[in-house]
């Protein structure tokens, strides 16, 4: 791990860059999650670059390095180990032109790919979406589509032998497959010179292995691997509202996510952002987020029976039970300015944040801190 | 909850349709292209966050990123 988040620094360091004609930036971030049976080190690092004049290409690479007891990783006799993720991925938007009729004034096309692989669990992604501007650029509309393509096993397992996984009802395989399809569309409005109108919709649906694993569901009369339906489809309507106050630099956000998906679970999101405007070097926010779910159909926090016919989805997964959680988040942002830097670094921006996650469920409370740097460059 | 979210849905069309006449000229877009109005939030903060919620909460799907790894579905 402080091989990896050197890495990151040394290469932050190298792009120092000159004079050119497109510009950039590279961010490092190092971020740091605990809970009660869990602990996540995750550094990594984000590019944007200038493609000629009308296109923006985007690259990152992270490792999660995460530290569990939690039997849901594969964790045995709640004797905790160490496992790697590693995640990959790249974009590329293009601005197709800033003028196509009297109504279009601005088109963008993009799509993206990431890669995650870990010892259990490899996912592949794909998606590509289109925005376009309309009202003289006072409203934009946008639309996406994503697949993905995951393999589950239970590699982490630490018996004597890889357990086989039941990909489908009868059917028994060491590795099964899950396969997503999303469609996502948003829209955002310019309200007045200081206020700004978001919405987004979500709709995906899941085909495949969707249990953990690992986990046992408990019943009166045993233990048995947890059977989640195979097939699941989810959606999602957010809406957001910016307004800034330039008397006090202040800008307020607020916004709300309703999710509801076939499994019955129902989940509101509440969430409010005070941003804070110091001099011309530094930011403050704090935020405060709500969110509380329904539990799915079929869970129970001890069933009858494991009998198939009388239970045929069993579940252990204390995130399709009904609770709720409260976090609680200050962030500081300050440019290289103020402590002197010149040059490219006076437009470097230092950032720290600091989570508390208060969650009514058996993962506990948790903390989250995150420390980024983000470098402008020229080439 | 799904009578909430439809006032919800609706309240937002009706605002989106009802400010539809209202045009900011772009020499009147400052405050708009501020960090604070446009993303506060920089890639790496979103990715994790959105990767965080779906290991501990079970409305996770909406955000049109599927999939992702960490095994702790």
């Amino acid at each position: 791990m402080r091989l990896q988040l050197a890495s990151v620094l040394v290469a932050l360091c190298v792009v120092t860059p000159g004079r050119a004609g497109a510009d950039g930036t590279l961010s490092a971030r190092g971020v740091y999650y605990k809970e009660r049976a869990t602990r996540v080190m995750q550094p990594m690092l984000d590019g944007m670059f200038d493609v000629g004049s009308r296109g923006v290409a985007t690259a990152h690479f992270l490792v999660d390095a995460i530290t569990s007891a939690s039997a849901s990783s594969g964790a045995e006799n709640a004797e905790p180990f160490t496992e790697n993720r590693y995640e990959g991925g790249f974009g590329y938007t293009h601005e197709l032109g800033s003028v196509i009729t009297e109504h279009i004034e601005g088109l963008r096309v993009g799509g993206e790919a990431k890669y995650s692989k870990e010892s259990d669990y490899t996912s592949v992604y794909v998606g590509a979406r289109t925005e376009v501007d309309l009202a003289e650029k006072n409203t934009t509309l946008g639309l996406g589509v994503g697949l993905s393509r995951d393999e589950i096993s239970a590699a982490s397992a630490q018996g004597p032998s890889m357990p086989t996984l039941e990909c489908s009802p009868g059917q028994s395989f060491t590795a099964c497959s899950l396969t997503v399809k999303a469609l996502f569309a948003s829209g955002s409005q310019i309200l007045s010179k200081n206020a700004v109108l978001g919405v987004t919709y979500d709709v995906s649906k899941s085909d495949g292995y969707q249990s953990n694993p690992y986990r046992m569901a408990l019943a009166e009369d045993g233990i048995a691997p947890e059977r989640h339906p195979t097939t699941r489809t989810r959606t999602a309507v957010a809406g957001s509202l910016r307004y800034y106050i330039p008397r006090s630099q202040t800008t307020l956000i607020g916004s709300y996510r309703f999710y509801r998906d076939n499994w019955r679970v129902f989940a509101h999101t509440p969430e409010v952002r005070i941003y804070q405007q110091v001099g011309r070097v530094a930011d403050a926010t704090v935020r405060y987020r709500y969110y509380v779910q329904d539990r799915a159909f079929f869970y129970r926090d001890r069933y009858t029976t494991i009998d198939r016919g009388t239970n045929p989805f069993l579940s252990d997964d204390a995130k399709l039970d009904d609770y709720s959680t409260h976090t609680f988040e200050a962030k500081l942002g300050i440019l290289g300015e103020a402590f002197g830097a010149g040059g490219h670094w006076s437009g470097a921006r230092f950032e720290g944040i600091l989570s508390y996650v208060a969650q009514g469920n058996r993962f506990g409370n948790a903390i989250i801190a995150h420390v980024a740097l983000t470098v402008p460059f020229d080439y | 909850m799904v009578a909430v979210s439809v006032r919800f849905l609706t309240w937002v069309v009706v605002a989106s349709l009802c400010t539809g006449c209202v045009v900011v000229k772009a020499h009147e877009r400052g405050n708009l292209a501020k960090r604070s109005m446009t993303n506060d939030r920089a890639s790496g903060e979103a990715r994790f966050n959105q990767h965080e919620r779906g290991s501990r909460e079970g409305a996770d799907g909406g955000t049109g990123q599927p999939g992702g790894g960490c095994g702790c579905n």
